[in-house]
C-alpha cells in the first residue's frame, strides 16, 4: 500500500467527513456527514483494530489466569461479539465497493476499458455514459448486470467467476462478453423515457423488435467499448 | 494433556482464527480488491464461524467440568 493510500484510509478511519470533503470539489449539501459506505468503512476499521487489541488482551489473560469468569467475558466480546460487527461492516463495504469502476479496473485486463471511459476524445457508448454521468456511479455494474434480485445474484456469481479466471490466468484474450448484450439493460433506464420513445431514430415499427431484443441497441449505438483487439493489446 | 489444557489450547486456536479473520476484514476495508473480498467471503468468514463454534464448545465443556451446567 502506498503512503497516500494509507493516509486516505487513516483519514477515513478518523473522519468520514474530512475524507469525503477532501476528495471532491463538487459542493456538498449542508450538513454533509459522508456516505453510508464511508461510515461503514470508518467504523469497520475502528471495530477491526479494536478487536485485535481485545484479542491480544484475551490471549494474555487466558495464558496468565486460565479460563476464569473474567476471561470468559473477554473471549465472548473478542471472539463472539465484536467480530460480528466487523463481519457485517466488511461484508457491506466489500459488496458495495465490488461494484465500483475502480474494483472492476483493478484487474489489469480491464485497464484499457477503464482508460477509455476517462478518455475525453472517446465516443464509445460506455465512455459517453461515463463522462456525461448518465449513470451516477457503479458504471460497469449498472450496464453489466440485470436488474432485480436475480440480476444482482447472477452478476455477483459472474464476478466470482471473473476473479477465479483472472487469478488462475484461465482467460483468453481478447476479452469478450460472455453472452450477447441484452437490450433489457438499456431499456431499464431508457425504455420509459419520452426522448427514447419519440426519437426519430426509433421508428414505431422497430419498437417491438427493440423491446423483444431481436434488434440489438448496439447495432446503431455501438461500439460500447474500444475494439477488442485494440483494447487487449494495450 | 488434561481437559483443561485442551480447552485452553482450543480457545487460543479460536483467538488465532478470529485474528486471521480480522486481518482479512481489515484488508477488505482498507484496500478492497475483488480477490481480497472473495478470500474474505469464502475463507475469512468460515474461519470466524469455526472460531465461534470452538469458543462455544470449549466454554460449554468448561462449565460442565465445573458442574456449573
Amino acid at each position: 500500500m502506498s503512503g497516500r493510500e494509507l493516509a486516505a484510509a487513516l483519514l477515513t478511519l478518523l473522519s468520514p467527513l474530512a475524507a469525503s470533503a477532501a476528495e471532491d470539489t463538487v459542493p456538498l449539501p449542508h450538513g454533509w456527514l459522508g456516505t453510508t459506505s464511508q461510515w461503514l468503512q470508518g467504523l469497520g476499521l475502528a471495530f477491526g483494530l479494536t478487536n485485535l487489541v481485545l484479542l491480544a488482551i484475551a490471549w494474555r489473560n487466558l495464558r496468565q489466569s486460565g479460563l476464569t469468569p473474567t476471561v470468559r467475558g473477554w473471549l465472548l466480546v473478542a471472539v463472539g461479539l465484536v467480530p460480528l460487527m466487523v463481519a457485517f461492516m466488511s461484508f457491506a463495504h466489500g459488496l458495495e465497493s465490488s461494484a465500483t469502476v475502480a474494483s472492476c479496473g483493478s484487474c489489469h485486463v480491464m485497464t484499457p476499458f477503464v482508460e477509455d471511459l476517462h478518455d475525453p476524445k472517446s465516443v464509445t457508448l460506455a465512455a459517453t455514459h461515463f463522462k456525461n454521468r448518465y449513470i451516477q456511479e457503479k458504471h460497469c455494474y449498472e450496464c453489466h448486470s440485470d436488474y432485480g434480485l436475480t440480476g444482482t445474484l447472477s452478476a455477483k456469481l459472474a464476478g466470482l467467476g471473473h476473479v477465479w479466471r483472472y487469478t488462475t490466468a484461465s482467460y483468453t484474450l481478447p476479452i469478450t462478453i460472455a453472452h450477447p448484450y441484452s437490450n433489457t439493460r438499456c431499456l431499464e433506464c431508457h425504455g420509459a423515457s419520452q426522448k427514447f420513445r419519440n426519437s426519430p431514430g426509433h421508428p414505431k415499427g422497430e419498437m417491438p423488435n427493440l423491446m423483444a431484443g431481436t434488434l440489438s441497441c448496439l447495432v446503431c449505438h455501438g461500439p460500447a467499448h474500444p475494439p477488442q483487439t485494440q483494447a487487449a493489446s494495450q | 494433556m488434561t481437559g483443561r489444557d485442551a480447552r485452553g489450547g482450543l480457545l487460543r486456536l479460536a483467538i488465532l482464527l478470529t485474528a486471521i479473520f480480522d486481518v482479512m476484514a481489515l484488508v477488505v476495508l482498507v484496500r478492497n480488491r475483488p480477490i481480497a473480498f472473495a478470500i474474505f467471503m469464502f475463507l475469512g468468514q468460515p474461519l470466524f464461524l469455526a472460531a465461534v463454534i470452538i469458543l462455544g464448545g470449549a466454554m460449554l465443556a468448561d462449565l460442565r467440568a465445573k458442574d456449573l451446567l
